[in-house]
Formats: C-alpha cells, sequence, structure tokens
C-alpha cells in the first residue's frame, strides 16, 4: 500500500493550520501522543483545530476486507474534515488509509471525487514538518540511543527520511541502526487477531534485533506497531521503552525549557 | 484445437474491452540498464575474461593454454568440432585421443567439447552459442569441459548490443559460466547438467 | 478462537525447517539488494519500467497473441492452443502419441505444476521426468515445490540423502556436491533415452518469435540437445513485444530471483533445428495456456499477469519466511501466490479465500517486485471480494466490522464508548465479549484505556 501511487497534494496556504486526526489509538489509549503531536505543532507555529465528530480512519475494516463497513466510516471522516485546511495525522498508517486505501475502495463510488480531495489535503507528522514547513532540524535536548522502527505504511514514502532527519537533528539523540530494519513487526491490523502466531513470531523477531543494540527507546510514527511491540515485550517480562516520534520532539523542547 | 484458439482470443477480447485505455509501451533509454560501473569503449576483450572469470569461467589465450588445462585435469579424451581441429590439432600430444564425430551412444566417453561460438557479451562474459554456429549441441553439452572457440572480432559490448545483433537461428544460448545449482541447502555446486568447467579460447 | 490455516501450520512448522527456510531467504533477499543498487544508478525506475512494460502487454494481448501465433508459425514451430489444465494435458499427450513418444524430460516450468502434467502423462503410461535438481528430488518423494525458483528450499541434505538411497542412487551420501553427481549421471541417460524434451517459457518476443528460456543447471539446453520433439508450455502472459525489452527484463530477472547478473544459461528458442545439424529437436510445439489467466485479466487483479516468476517476493515476505511455501497449499506460494492461486482457482476461489489475508500488508513485496506489482493492493481486492462472497475461510478469526463501523459513524457512540472502555481497565480480560481483545491478550498485554482524556485536554487548552 505505501509505495503505491498516491496523489499529489493540495499546496499548502500561507496559514499555518491544520485539522488535526488525533487516530482511534490515540483516542482510545495513547492521549499524551496525541497532546505531544498538539505541543509540537503550536511549537511550529501551527494552529490547530480538532474537529469533535472524529472517530477513525476505517482502516480496520478495509483491511478486514469490510468495504461496505469502511467506506461508512470513510465517509463520516469525509464529512468530518471538510474544508481546505490540511489534515494532519500522527500515524502513518492512518495517513496511508486516507491518501491511497480509501481511494482503492471508493473506485467506484459516485463520491470518489471528495475521497480524492482529502488525500490530497492529508499528512503525516513528520512529512508535514519536514516537507509541508520545510524545517530541516529540531531544536531542544534529547539524550538518549534511540532505535527508530519506520513503519511499513511509510515505506517508499517521504515520511521515512522526515523522520529521521528530525531525529538525528536532535542535540543529544543517536539513532542506533538495527538489523533487518526494513522487515515488519508484525502488527498488521486485524492480521494481529487473525494469526497470533505469525504476528508473534514477526515480532519477537523485530524485538531481537531491535534489543541487539540496546537502545534507550524504541521509536516509531505509528502507535499500532509500538502497542504490538510494546506489548508482546511486555508480555515477556522484558519491556522496552516505546515512544512516538512526537514525544521525542515534545521532550526535546521541555528538556530545554521550551513550554508550549 | 482452432476452437479454443478463437475461446481463448474472445475471452482476451471480451476482458480487454471494459479499459478505458491500454497502458502504452514505455520509452526507455539504454541508460537504464547501463551498469554503473560500465567500462569505457576500448578493450573488451580484456573485460569480457575480466567478467568471465568472476562468474568462474576459464579464460584461454592459446591453444597450448587450452592443453595445459586439459592434461592438469587429467582430461584425455574428447571431441573437438572437425572445422576447429586443424588449428588446434598441433597443440595436441599424442596422449590425447580426440573425435570429431560425437557418437551419443558412448556420451560418458568424453571428457571434453571444443565448440565454436558465435560471439561474446563483455559485461557480463557471456559466451554466445548457435545451432548453426556449433557442430554438435550435445558435444557443447554433455562433456565435463566445454571450450568454446571465439574469434575477436565477436564480441558485444553488454547485453543491449547483444540483443540488438541476435543471430537469425533457431536455437541461440548465451553461456555465462559452468553449469550449476544451489537447490540443496542453497550450497553452490557446478557441473549439475552441463560442464562444470567452461572454457572460452580466444583464437584469431 | 480459532486461528487461520496458514498461522496453524507456521506454528506447527519444525524449527529447523523454519530456521533453513528463513535463513536461506533471507540471504537471497541481501544479495538480490546490494547486487541491483549496486549495478544500476535506479533500480526502482528500472523496476517500474519493467512493470509498464508487461502491463502494455497484458492490455494488449489481443493484438499481440495472433502476431505472435503467427511469428512462431513461420519459424517453423506448431502452435495449440489450450483453454484448460485439462485440455493442455490432452495437449501434450496428443501430441506425444502422434509420434508413438513414450518418454518425456521436463524442464522447469511452473505451467506444467500448475496443469498437473506430469501426473497427468503418467496415468496414461507416458515416463514424465523432472531433470531440474530440486524439481527432481521433488518427484522422486512424491512432494510439491515449496519455492517458485527453489522448490525444495524446506529440504535438508540429509533427507535427500535418505531419498537417493531408497531410489538406489546410491549409499547414503549427504554432501551436496555428491547428490548433484549422481543426479548428473542419471539423468543425462534419460534425456537421450527421451522423446520429447518439455520446457515453459520466461518470456516470448513478440517482434521475433523467440521464446526466451533462463535456466543454471542445463536441463532445459539437455531437453532440447537430446529429443526429437520439444513442447513448450506457455502461459498467454509471457509474451514480451521486442527483443530490445528483453534487456529490461533478464537485468531484473535473474538478479532478483538468484541475485546474479544473468543466470548461467539464457537461451533463445525460435524453432526446430537447422537442416543438417546432428541434435536437437526435429519439431517444436509451442502450447499457449489460458487456464484461467483470461479470467485474471477480466478482474481488477490483472496487474498480477505481469510476474515473472522471480521469487523475490517470497523470499523478503516475513510470513512466506516463518510459514514456508506448502503452507499456501498452491502452486504458487508467497505473496504472488496469495494473489494468484485464488485467482487461478476459479469457482474454486472459496478454497483458499483465506491466502490474501496471510499479509500484514508491510508492502515489502511490491518493494522488491521486478515488474512492480501492487501486491497490498491485490491482497486488498481480494480480500474485499471474500468478503463479498462470504468465503468461510476469509472470514476465520477475522473481528466482524459492522458494530465498529456504526460506532466510528456516529460521534456520540464514539464518544460515549470512549468512556466506556475504562472498564477494559478493570475487568478481566476473560469477562470482555471481544474475541479480537482476547486474541491480543494471548500474545500481549493491552495498554491502559485513556479514552476521553485527550479530548478533554483539548477542551481545556482550546479555553484557556
Amino acid at each position: 500500500m505505501a509505495s503505491s501511487s498516491q496523489l499529489p497534494r493540495l499546496p499548502l496556504g500561507p496559514e499555518r493550520r491544520v485539522q488535526l486526526m488525533a487516530t482511534c489509538l490515540c483516542d482510545a489509549f495513547y492521549d499524551d501522543v496525541a497532546k505531544a503531536t498538539v505541543e509540537v505543532l503550536e511549537h511550529a507555529g501551527v494552529t490547530v483545530d480538532f474537529p469533535e465528530g472524529q472517530t477513525c480512519c476505517g482502516q480496520p475494516a478495509f483491511n478486514g476486507g469490510d468495504w461496505p463497513s469502511s467506506r461508512k466510516v470513510v465517509r463520516h471522516t469525509v464529512k468530518t474534515f471538510a474544508g481546505e485546511t490540511p489534515v494532519l495525522v500522527p500515524s502513518g498508517s492512518c495517513a496511508a488509509m486516507l491518501r491511497h486505501g480509501a481511494l482503492l475502495e471508493f473506485e467506484h463510488e459516485a463520491d470518489l471525487p471528495a475521497v480524492q480531495h482529502l488525500a490530497r489535503k492529508t499528512w503525516e507528522l513528520a512529512d508535514y514538518l519536514v516537507n509541508g514547513l520545510g524545517l530541516t532540524r529540531w531544536p531542544g535536548r534529547f539524550e538518549g540511543k534511540v532505535a527508530f522502527h519506520r513503519n511499513c505504511h511509510n515505506r517508499g514514502t517521504a515520511s521515512e527520511a522526515a523522520s529521521l532527519a528530525l531525529l538525528q537533528s536532535i542535540e543529544g539523540l543517536t539513532v542506533v541502526p538495527f538489523g533487518e530494519a526494513e522487515q515488519c513487526c508484525g502488527f498488521g491490523g486485524t492480521f494481529s487477531v487473525s494469526f497470533p502466531h505469525l504476528s508473534s513470531s514477526m515480532g519477537h523477531l523485530k524485538l531481537d534485533h531491535i534489543r541487539a543494540v540496546k537502545p534507550d527507546y524504541l521509536v516509531s510514527g505509528d502507535m499500532s506497531c509500538l502497542m504490538h511491540m510494546g506489548g508482546l515485550a511486555e508480555k515477556d517480562g522484558q519491556p522496552v521503552q516505546i515512544r512516538h516520534l512526537a514525544q521525542i520532539l515534545r521532550d526535546a523542547l521541555v528538556n530545554v525549557g521550551h513550554r508550549a | 484445437m482452432s476452437t479454443e484458439r478463437n475461446e481463448i482470443l474472445a475471452r482476451v477480447r471480451a476482458a480487454l474491452a471494459p479499459l478505458p485505455r491500454r497502458a502504452p509501451l514505455p520509452e526507455w533509454d539504454h541508460e537504464l540498464i547501463q551498469l554503473r560501473a560500465a567500462q569505457p569503449p576500448g578493450d573488451t576483450w580484456a573485460q569480457f575474461f575480466q567478467r568471465f572469470a568472476a562468474v568462474n569461467g576459464t579464460p584461454l589465450k592459446s591453444g597450448a593454454e587450452l592443453v595445459a588445462l586439459l592434461e592438469q585435469g587429467g582430461w584425455r579424451r574428447g571431441y573437438c568440432d572437425p572445422a576447429l581441429w586443424p588449428a588446434l590439432e598441433g597443440f595436441f600430444p599424442a596422449a590425447f585421443q580426440v573425435e570429431t564425430t560425437f557418437d551419443r551412444a558412448r556420451v560418458d566417453d568424453y571428457d571434453f567439447g571444443i565448440t565454436a561460438a558465435v560471439g561474446a557479451v563483455a559485461e557480463t562474459g557471456t559466451l554466445i552459442l548457435s545451432d548453426r554456429g556449433t557442430s554438435s549441441r550435445l558435444a557443447a553439452l554433455a562433456p565435463w569441459v566445454h571450450v568454446a572457440v571465439v574469434r575477436p572480432d565477436q564480441i558485444h559490448s553488454d547485453l543491449s548490443a547483444a540483443l540488438a545483433a541476435l543471430p537469425d537461428d533457431p536455437n541461440i544460448v548465451w553461456v555465462t559460466g559452468p553449469s550449476k545449482t544451489a537447490d540443496v541447502e542453497g550450497i553452490l555446486i557446478e557441473g549439475v547438467h552441463g560442464p562444470g568447467v567452461q572454457a572460452a579460447l580466444l583464437l584469431g | 478462537m480459532a486461528t487461520q490455516l496458514i498461522d496453524r501450520f507456521a506454528a506447527d512448522l519444525p524449527p529447523d525447517k523454519r530456521a533453513s527456510v528463513y535463513q536461506s531467504t533471507k540471504a537471497t533477499h541481501e544479495k538480490r539488494t546490494k547486487l541491483l543498487f549496486d549495478h544500476f544508478a535506479d533500480p526502482n525506475h528500472l523496476r517500474a519500467t519493467a512493470g509498464e512494460i508487461k502491463q502494455h502487454v497484458i492490455e494488449n494481448l489481443d493484438t499481440y497473441l495472433p502476431i505472435v501465433e503467427a511469428k512462431l508459425a513461420a519459424n517453423g514451430a506448431k502452435v495449440h492452443w489450450a483453454a484448460t489444465a485439462e485440455s493442455a494435458c490432452a495437449t501434450v499427450l496428443g501430441i506425444m502419441k502422434a509420434r508413438g513418444a513414450t518418454k518425456m524430460v521436463k524442464a522447469k516450468t511452473m505451467v506444467s505444476e500448475e496443469i498437473g502434467l506430469a501426473e497427468y502423462l503418467g496415468k496414461h503410461g507416458i515416463e514424465a521426468l523432472e531433470t531440474d535438481l530440486g524439481e527432481f528430488i521433488v518427484q522422486i518423494d512424491h512432494d510439491h515445490p515449496s519455492h517458485i525458483v527453489r522448490p525444495i528450499i524446506h529440504k535438508n541434505r540429509r533427507e535427500i540423502a535418505r531419498s537417493f538411497e531408497r531410489e538406489g542412487l546410491g549409499d547414503y551420501n549427504d554432501d551436496p556436491g555428491t547428490i548433484t553427481r549422481r543426479a548428473r549421471k542419471f539423468l543425462r541417460h534419460k534425456y537421450l533415452a527421451a522423446d520429447v524434451g518439455l520446457t515453459g517459457a520466461n518470456f516470448v518476443s513478440v517482434e521475433s518469435g523467440r521464446i526466451v528460456l533462463v535456466t543454471n543447471e542445463g536441463n532445459s539446453r539437455f531437453s532440447l540437445a537430446a529429443p526429437k520433439v520439444h513442447i513448450a508450455l506457455v502461459g498467454i502472459e509471457k509474451l514480451v513485444p521486442r527483443d530490445r525489452d528483453l534487456g529490461v527484463l533478464l537485468n531484473l530477472l535473474a538478479r532478483s530471483a538468484t541475485a546474479q547478473q544473468l543466470t548461467v544459461y539464457t537461451e533463445f528458442i525460435s524453432g526446430p533445428r537447422a537442416a543438417g545439424q546432428p541434435d536437437g529437436p526435429e519439431e517444436m510445439h509451442v502450447v499457449f495456456v489460458d487456464n484461467g489467466r483470461t479470467e485474471v485479466l477480466a478482474s481488477e487483479c490483472r496487474e498480477i499477469l505481469r510476474c515473472i516468476r522471480c521469487g523475490a517476493c517470497l523470499n523478503v515476505c516475513p510470513i512466506y519466511r516463518q510459514a514456508s511455501g506448502h503452507a499456501y497449499r498452491s502452486v504458487y506460494p508467497g505473496p504472488v501466490g496469495a494473489v494468484l492461486s485464488p485467482l487461478l482457482a476459479g469457482k474454486q476461489f472459496p478454497e483458499l479465500a483465506d491466502l490474501p489475508k496471510a499479509s500484514s500488508l508491510c508492502g515489502a513485496c511490491q518493494e522488491v517486485c521486478p515488474v512492480n506489482i501492487p501486491i497490498p493492493d491485490l491482497l486488498l481486492r481480494l480480500r474485499a471480494r471474500g468478503k463479498a462472497e462470504g468465503a468461510p475461510r476469509a472470514a476465520v478469526a477475522s473481528p466482524p466490522m459492522g458494530a465498529w463501523a456504526l460506532l466510528a459513524s456516529q460521534p456520540a457512540a464514539w464518544k460515549a464508548a470512549l468512556l466506556g472502555g475504562r472498564l477494559l481497565n478493570v475487568l478481566p480480560t476473560k469477562f470482555i465479549p471481544v474475541p479480537a481483545l482476547r486474541a491480543w491478550e494471548e500474545k500481549r498485554t493491552l495498554p491502559a484505556w485513556q479514552g476521553g482524556r485527550f479530548r478533554q485536554w483539548m477542551r481545556e487548552r482550546r479555553k484557556s
């Protein structure tokens, strides 16, 4: 999905303003990631709107093959994030759903143009900061060794390089490479419960590679991968410290006394 | 038979009819398949021999080198293309038994086969054999050692050039090293059905 | 909660088999990637171009098939057409019967696996012997290949040595060199005794009518040197417009398949041997096989017909690496098989409707595909088809989404659920009536539910 064709984006206007899609996972489990996203964006001078009617991007049903159910949710999302203001998602996976997946399931639907419009104004966080706003480095300071898991939905997109550029620019932070980094963590949405053995085997392989380089934090742009890997590691009795990219960026600011 | 033909073609047409447009054939330049380490035009034979050795081919520059190789391996019985034999015979001591007819009933009797190649590709270290240019397909394939004899004017710089110059021939074989397999546990073994030693002799 | 067949297969796979499949696919993948990026300035552009060439071909088969048919005939080959597997097998048998032929040597061809040719001919009293080393071992073991390029990736040398001993090919010896030498000795007399050599085709040039075969062992050359008749089984999608375009595809195929610049043998076959030549076939037959391909062509998954059978998607796939090829219960395993096998199954689609689900949709397959097939998109389309057709195998262990969709399209209900989810924090999982959650917690912990907290924080922030 990730490396497939994506529509070119609508140009960003002069006003730095976004509609935040917090994602269902942050809504339910990871409130601090959504908060960090807001603080990071505000530090970058961006006004953050939060449409209260938002729910989910529709991906669970889309991946599960239940496209009629997924379309119902996507239609709701299209309505909720109306207008020209860009939509900002702190998740490569939800961004990919809106940028690409939704287009597949709306191919033969009359309201395809509205879905295309949403696709063209949707940004993943790191991509927005680097390629939308033109940031080349991130201020602040963060002491620590970080293993960066490039979530598969960012495969072949601008988000991977953008995430790494931001992380590597932070004073005190070291990104440590690990083995088979191109491989999937095994989450895969409903795959994680339909194929529990495969999903957990893939996750353990990933964790083995990550633990081998002894990072202080496992960082990604997607809470779904982190929830999976963090949950596996905890179940093993060998927990890893998981952090969303937005949390690292926010903490780097906090560490030098910036506070939005 | 022809009903099945028409049935298949009708299904193909029906499958494609709803497409609003057909994907065009892309234009592409030679640059696309140009190797990064492409050699500047120059000594293409030197490049060929370097690449040929890299794929475990055995480069030979003279009849004497050929005989030395065969003596070293203890390969004394073989076949030679009758058209090539007059030029090579002088290099072979009397201990060798060389036939100019390949008898398929005695396929295991031949340690080596010497046949003509119709060209080579420098970029990949590839020898080009053809049906009309090879005196015996079996002699070029069944013995443990195959020696392909190439002439200096028969070289192509790269795959594109070789494809553009494919001879009008029913069976062209590009040979890039000895026959090999990695089917058993991924371990490379040479000499599966074809030659375990693939030599190229430049004669001119 | 029941789990999917492929998941169970993977869980039951002996650890040593998994380890050997994993190690060798990983090694090939890594070599492939290094070679492509070392050799070419822009391998991804090369892959995209190859994909465009093949997409052009499949979308113009109506034009190209009659042209190549005429070209092949002009070159001296006899062209046959087979709509189904049964018809393809019967066509081959018919050609052999017409010559009074009883013995066939077979080079490696996936189409012959697909149509069950060797078994069919065996039933009709014809010895059809596999000559590719891996396929030969599969045949003597009455097994099935588990990889497109490496048929016996699932076997170790000790198993092979025992099979050779059983078949009277020598005393037990598990040295791969000895095993290979013994097969060489045994098979060469089979080539010489055979009436027919059967091959597939990696490509067929429409421009010249040349059939291109790409191999390493030399068995296809032998099959075209000793027997008097050559039969080529060709899927109708194998065409390439011009000889020149082979430059793109040949540069990608061996690198993607086995991390070689070129395979040892690249053969261009355009007809029977020339007059006066001692070896080689006197007759050449080309059998164009449909067997479900026109149905794939009519579907929204037609991109899968670009496939050049390199196996790179198998090698990179985390599922294939853990589950191995037999998990897919079909001739084509791995990501390509998860798309192609259910499609080629025709009416038996529901039998294989679980295959497209055996993917985390990570996209690694498309990233390595030499013809840039959007495999994840095609898997998703087939998931939608499986769901729409109500295929039971697709539904196994798949959380139903109807209630979720209702919730996720009504903001008030969603917000209520966010608060209600806090029950998760106090109730033991076994009391929670959501099987997917229980399945999750079997392998992982669930983080604490914080539903509503962010929204409250945001509202307070907006007030201040």
